[in-house]
C-alpha cells in the first residue's frame, strides 16, 4: 500500500468515523482478491468462509443439534438433580448397628431422638411446614455411632436426644449447631450421659460437647425473661459461668466452640484440652481452676499438660493467662489472634504468665508454630511478653 | 564506535523514533506512542478497578460470603442449577442482539423489548408472592425442594424471579445502551459508559446493606442472590484491556501492545494488591471486618473506575470491519452453524470441559495463607506480592517466546507444568504437612516457580482468543463472539453437573458454611487434596486437546488481509452509494 495513502487512513482511525473512509480506493490487495470474491475466498489450509450462505442438509443439523442439546440438558438436570438430593437421614449399617452418618435438616425439625434409624413421614393435608412432619422410628434397627460432622452447621436443631445403644460419637458431630441449646442421653446409655444438657462420656472424665445455645435453654429454665440484661451479674453467674466437674480430665475437641460462656472453670485434675477446645470463644473472659477444697485460681489447672492446636484462639476477650508448670505441649496457633490493637492501646492476652523459667520451658515444653499471640507492630506482627516464672494469682 | 558512544546512539534512536511517531505510528503500525501512554493509564485504571471488584462475588470465595454471610457452600451450585435450563433460552436471545450489534429491525427491537419487560414483570412477580404456597405442603416436590441445602420451596420461586428479573433487566438495557453508545465508543468499551455510575453506586450498597445480619439461612440466601443479582446487572468488567489487545491488525502490533503497555499497566494493580491487605491487616478483625467492604473497597474502586473513564476515550479499536450499516446480518441458525464450524472453538471448549474437573475446589492459596499460615497485612501483601510479580519478568520476553515457541508447544508445556506443580504440592503436604514452616515453604516456590511458567501462556491464551475470533470474522463474516457461547450449551450441563462432586465431597468431610472447619488440620488436609488430585488429572488431559491446534501466525496473517479486504471493499461500495455509514475500519 501507498505510505502516504496509509499514513492518511491511520489518521483517521476512529471507528465511529465514516471519514477514515474518505480517502481510500481499494489498492490494498495483496492477495489478489477480487471484489465478488471478498466473501467466498478461500485460505489454504483453513476452511472456506461460509457467508450469507445456506447450509446443507439445514433442518437435519437442527434437528440433530436440538435433540442433542435437549438430551444433554435433561441428562444433566436428573443427575444433578438427584445429586442435591438430600434424605433427612443417611445411615450406614455397621456390625454391631448402625451410623447416623448425615442429618439434613428440612429446616423445620428442632428436635431429634437419635435411638433407631429414623424415617422422616408428612401429614397429608396439614400446610403448616412447622408441625405437618412426624418420625418413625424402626426398633429393629439401633443407632450405634454418629459420625463426624453428622449434624454439619445445623442452624435449626435445638435438642438431641441421645439412645442408649449410641457408644460413639465423635467430636466433630455437632460442629458449628449454632442453635444447640442441650444434648440429653438415655440414662441407660452404657458409653455417655448428659448434665444439664452437656454431653459427658459416661464416667464423666471427658466432656464432648458444650451446647453453642446453651444459655438459651438456661435462660428459659432458669426464669429469665427475653428481654434480661444479659451483663447483669445473676446472668452472667447463672447462664454464662460453667464449672467442669472435678472428674473431668479431659475437654474434647471443639467442645466449647462458639459458646458465649463469660467464665468457666476447670478442674485442677485436667489433663488435656484437646484441638479447638475453646476455639472462638468470644465471650470468653475469665479462665479459672478450682481444687477439691474450694480454692480457685486465675489460671489454667495445675496438672494440665496438653494445650492441643487452637485450643483458646480468636479469644479476644480473654485479658490474662498464666501456663502451669505441668503443661509439657502446646498445639500450633493455641492462642492465636487473642491479643489486638484498639485505640493504640493493646488489648486482650498482652503477655503471658508462664510457671517455668525459660531453660525449663525451652526444654521440657513441645510448642507448635505461631503458639503465641501476636499483635500489629508496624507493619509486622509481634508476639507477646512471655513472663518465665511468674506465679499464678489466687 | 566506543561502547559508550553505541548506547548514547542507541538511546538517542530510541528517543528519536518515540518522538517522529509520538503522535503518528511508523508505517507499518497502527498505534502511535502516545496511545501507548494512555493504554498504561487506561487500562491500567480499568484492571485496577476489575480486580478489586473481584472481593465482591456470590460465590463461597468472596471474604464477604465467607465471614459474614456464611452461606451453605453446596448452595452456590445448587442455585446454578436452579437458574440453568431458565439461562439457555435467554442467551439465544442475548446471542443475537449482541453479534447484530444491537443493529435489529425495529419491529424485532419492539418484540424483543416487550419479552424483556414481561420477564422483568414476572420476575418480581415471583420474587414478592409466594408460590409455593400453591402447592401441596406434604407432596413430593415441596418437600424435596425444602431438604435443599440452604434452600426451602418458597426460597426456591424467589430464586428463579430473581433469575428472571435479572435476565429482563439485563437483556433490555443490553439492546438499549448497545444500540445508543456502541456506534460511538466501539463494541468493546460501551458498556463502561453506562455501568460506571450503577455500579459504584452497587459497591457501596453491596457493604453497607446489612442483609447478612438476616439469622434465618434460607431467607439469607434468597436476599443475598436478590442483591448480588441486581450488582451483577451492572459490569464492570476488563474492557479496555480487551479494546487494546484488538487494537491493531498488525498482529506484532498486538503482542508489542500487550507485552508492554498492557503488561506495564498492570503495575496499578500490583500496588493495589499489595496495599489492600496491608490496609485490612490495621483493621481490628482483619479479613473478617465488613469494614472492608463498606471502606476499603469501594474507596478504591470508585477511585479506579473514575480514572478509567477519564482515559477510555483515548484508547481505540482497530478491528477491520465493514461499517456496522453493512455488517453481515447474521441470522440465528447461521450464528449457531457459523461457531460450530470453527474448529479451534472446539479445542477449546474441549480444554474448558477438561478444566471443569476443578470446579467446585476451595481456592489453595487462600486456605494456605488463611487457614495455614494465618497471614494477614504485610506479610500477606509481601507473599502474595512476591508469588504474582514472579510472572512478570518472563511475560516482558513474550514476544521471544512467541517467536521462538508455537502456540501449541507453549500450551501443552503450561498444562503439564500445572500438573507437575500441583503433583508436588500434593506430596509436600501428604509427606510433611506436620510441618507448617516446611510444608507452606514447599507449596509457596512451587507456587512461584507455576506462576513464572504462566504468564508467557495466559498471553498466549489471550492471543489465540482473539486469533480464533479474527478467524470467525473470516468464516462467517462477524466475530461471533456471543454465538460461541453454544459451546456452553454442551459444556454447561456437563461441568455444572461435574461441579457437584468437590462441593458434595467437601461437604463429606466437613466443609459447609463455616470456613472454620479449615482450622482442624485433619479436615484442612482432605479439604485441600482430594480437590487437588482431580485437578490435577485434569491438567493432564487438557495438553491432549492442544496436539491438533494448527492455527499458526502465516494463517493469521492472511485471515487478516482476507479481513482488510473485505473491509476496503464494503466501506468503498458504501461511499460510492453516498450511504450514511459508521464503525468501519481497514486497517
Amino acid at each position: 500500500m501507498d505510505e502516504n495513502k496509509k499514513e492518511n487512513v491511520i489518521e483517521e482511525q476512529n471507528p465511529v468515523s465514516a471519514q477514515s473512509v474518505e480517502e481510500v480506493t481499494p489498492v490494498h490487495n495483496p492477495l489478489n482478491i477480487a471484489e465478488d470474491e471478498i466473501w467466498t475466498y478461500k485460505i489454504d489450509g483453513l476452511a472456506a468462509p461460509h457467508v450469507n450462505k445456506p447450509y446443507k442438509y439445514k433442518l437435519l443439523k437442527q434437528i440433530v443439534f436440538v435433540v442433542v442439546i435437549v438430551v444433554a440438558i435433561a441428562l444433566a438436570l436428573y443427575f444433578s438433580v438427584q445429586a442435591v438430593r438430600k434424605e433427612t437421614f443417611d445411615y450406614k449399617a455397621k456390625e454391631e448397628g448402625y451410623e447416623l452418618s448425615k442429618f439434613s435438616n428440612t429446616g423445620y425439625v428442632t428436635e431429634l431422638n437419635v435411638e433407631y434409624v429414623t424415617e422422616l413421614k408428612y401429614q397429608e393435608g396439614n400446610p403448616d411446614p412447622n408441625t405437618n412432619f412426624y418420625f418413625v422410628e424402626d426398633e429393629t434397627k439401633p443407632i450405634t455411632s454418629i459420625r463426624e460432622y453428622a449434624f454439619n452447621c445445623d442452624e435449626k436443631l435445638k435438642v438431641v436426644y441421645i439412645g442408649a445403644k449410641v457408644t460413639s460419637i465423635d467430636g466433630k458431630s455437632f460442629y458449628s449447631c449454632n442453635a444447640l441449646e442441650r444434648i440429653e442421653v438415655a440414662e441407660d446409655n452404657p458409653a455417655y450421659c448428659d448434665v444439664d444438657g452437656v454431653l459427658y462420656n459416661k464416667d464423666m472424665t471427658e466432656i464432648i460437647c458444650f451446647p453453642i445455645k446453651r444459655s438459651q435453654y438456661l435462660q428459659s429454665k432458669l426464669g429469665f425473661g427475653e428481654d434480661v440484661d444479659k451483663q447483669s451479674e445473676a446472668y452472667v453467674n447463672d447462664v454464662l459461668t460453667y464449672k467442669i466437674p472435678a472428674s473431668v480430665t479431659k475437654v474434647g475437641k471443639l467442645c466449647f466452640n462458639y459458646t458465649d460462656l463469660v467464665n468457666v472453670y476447670l478442674p485442677e485434675g485436667l489433663k488435656s484440652i484437646e484441638t479447638l477446645g475453646f476455639f472462638r470463644a468470644t465471650a470468653l473472659k475469665n479462665v479459672y481452676s478450682y481444687k477439691a477444697d474450694g480454692s480457685v485460681y486465675y489460671s489454667l489447672p495445675e496438672g494440665l499438660e496438653y494445650l492441643g492446636s487452637d485450643s483458646f484462639s480468636y479469644n479476644q476477650s480473654m485479658d490474662y493467662l498464666y501456663i502451669p508448670s505441668s503443661v509439657n505441649y502446646i498445639g500450633h496457633h493455641a492462642f492465636w489472634d487473642c491479643v489486638y490493637k484498639e485505640d493504640n492501646q493493646i488489648k486482650g492476652i498482652t503477655e503471658i504468665n508462664v510457671a517455668l523459667n525459660k531453660d525449663s520451658f525451652k526444654k521440657g515444653v513441645d510448642t507448635g508454630d505461631q503458639w503465641k499471640p501476636k499483635y500489629d507492630y508496624l507493619l509486622f506482627k509481634k508476639a507477646v511478653k512471655i513472663n518465665y516464672g511468674a506465679s499464678r494469682k489466687a | 564506535m566506543s561502547k559508550k558512544e553505541m548506547i548514547i546512539s542507541k538511546v538517542k534512536s530510541v528517543f528519536g523514533e518515540f518522538k517522529e511517531h509520538w503522535s503518528t505510528p511508523a508505517p507499518g503500525k497502527y498505534v502511535p506512542y502516545k496511545e501507548y501512554k494512555d493504554i498504561f493509564i487506561a487500562v491500567g485504571s480499568n484492571y485496577t478497578g476489575a480486580k478489586t471488584l473481584e472481593y465482591i462475588g456470590f460465590n463461597a470465595l468472596c471474604y464477604l460470603m465467607m465471614y459474614h454471610y456464611k452461606l451453605p457452600y453446596l448452595t452456590y451450585a445448587i442455585i446454578g442449577l436452579i437458574n440453568m435450563p431458565l439461562g439457555y433460552i435467554w442467551s439465544l436471545i442475548w446471542w443475537y442482539v449482541c453479534d447484530n450489534l444491537a443493529n435489529l429491525p425495529k419491529k424485532t427491537e419492539y418484540k424483543l423489548y416487550a419479552v424483556y419487560l414481561s420477564l422483568m414483570a414476572i420476575g418480581l412477580g415471583l420474587i414478592i408472592g409466594d408460590i409455593s404456597s400453591l402447592f401441596n405442603q406434604t407432596g413430593a416436590f415441596v418437600t424435596y425442594m425444602n431438604g435443599l441445602e440452604g434452600l426451602n420451596a418458597n426460597s426456591v420461586f424467589k430464586i428463579l424471579g430473581t433469575h428472571i428479573l435479572h435476565s429482563g433487566w439485563v437483556g433490555a438495557r443490553n439492546i438499549f445502551w448497545r444500540k445508543v453508545l456502541l456506534p460511538k465508543f466501539g463494541r468493546y468499551k460501551y458498556g463502561l459508559y453506562c455501568d460506571f455510575i450503577p455500579k459504584c453506586v452497587m459497591v457501596i450498597l453491596i457493604g453497607w446493606l446489612p442483609v447478612y445480619e438476616i439469622t434465618d439461612v434460607v431467607t439469607r440466601v434468597w436476599v443475598a442472590n436478590l442483591l448480588f443479582a441486581v450488582y451483577n446487572v451492572f459490569g464492570f468488567g476488563n474492557c479496555l484491556e480487551t479494546c487494546a489487545m484488538n487494537i491493531s491488525p498488525n498482529v506484532d502490533e498486538r503482542i508489542i501492545v500487550r507485552t508492554y503497555p498492557i503488561k506495564f499497566s498492570h503495575t496499578f494493580n500490583s500496588i493495589i494488591a499489595f496495599l489492600i491487605p496491608i490496609i485490612i491487616g490495621t483493621l481490628r478483625y482483619e479479613w473478617a471486618d465488613i469494614n472492608v467492604f463498606r471502606f476499603v473497597i469501594p474507596v478504591i474502586f470508585i477511585t479506579f473506575a473514575s480514572l478509567t473513564m477519564v482515559f477510555a476515550g483515548r484508547v481505540t479499536e482497530r478491528i477491520p470491519q465493514p461499517p456496522i450499516e453493512k455488517k453481515v446480518h447474521i441470522k440465528f441458525w447461521d450464528g449457531l452453524f457459523g461457531v460450530l464450524h470453527n474448529k479451534y472453538r472446539w479445542i477449546q471448549t474441549i480444554v474448558y470441559l477438561l478444566d471443569s474437573l476443578g470446579n467446585g475446589m476451595l481456592g489453595f492459596t487462600t486456605i494456605l495463607y488463611l487457614y495455614t499460615f494465618r497471614l494477614s497485612g504485610l506479610s500477606y501483601a509481601l507473599i502474595v506480592g512476591i508469588i504474582s510479580f514472579a510472572g512478570t519478568p518472563p511475560d516482558l520476553f513474550t514476544p521471544y517466546f512467541i517467536k521462538r515457541f508455537s502456540y501449541k508447544q507453549i500450551m501443552i508445556f503450561y498444562q503439564l507444568v500445572r500438573a507437575l506443580g500441583n503433583g508436588i504440592i500434593i506430596l509436600a503436604i501428604l509427606f510433611c504437612g506436620e510441618n507448617l514452616v516446611l510444608c507452606g515453604t514447599l507449596c509457596c516456590v512451587m507456587l512461584f516457580l507455576m506462576e513464572i511458567t504462566k504468564t508467557v501462556p495466559t498471553s498466549v491464551g489471550h492471543d489465540m482468543n482473539v486469533r480464533v475470533n479474527d478467524y470467525q470474522m473470516y468464516l462467517s463474516g462477524e466475530r461471533l463472539e456471543s454465538f460461541s457461547g453454544i459451546f456452553g450449551w454442551f459444556t454447561g450441563p456437563i461441568t455444572s453437573f461435574i461441579g457437584l462432586i468437590i462441593p458434595l465431597l467437601l461437604l463429606e468431610y466437613g466443609f459447609n458454611s463455616n470456613w472454620d472447619v479449615l482450622f482442624i488440620d485433619e479436615s484442612r488436609m482432605k479439604i485441600i487434596l482430594v480437590p487437588m488430585i482431580i485437578d490435577v488429572v485434569g491438567f493432564v488431559l487438557m495438553a491432549i486437546p492442544y496436539f491438533f491446534w494448527d492455527y499458526d501466525t502465516k494463517k493469521q496473517n492472511l485471515v487478516m488481509e482476507v479481513l482488510k479486504r473485505r473491509a476496503e471493499v464494503t466501506a468503498h461500495k458504501a461511499e460510492e452509494a453516498g450511504e450514511k455509514s459508521h464503525g468501519a475500519f481497514i486497517g
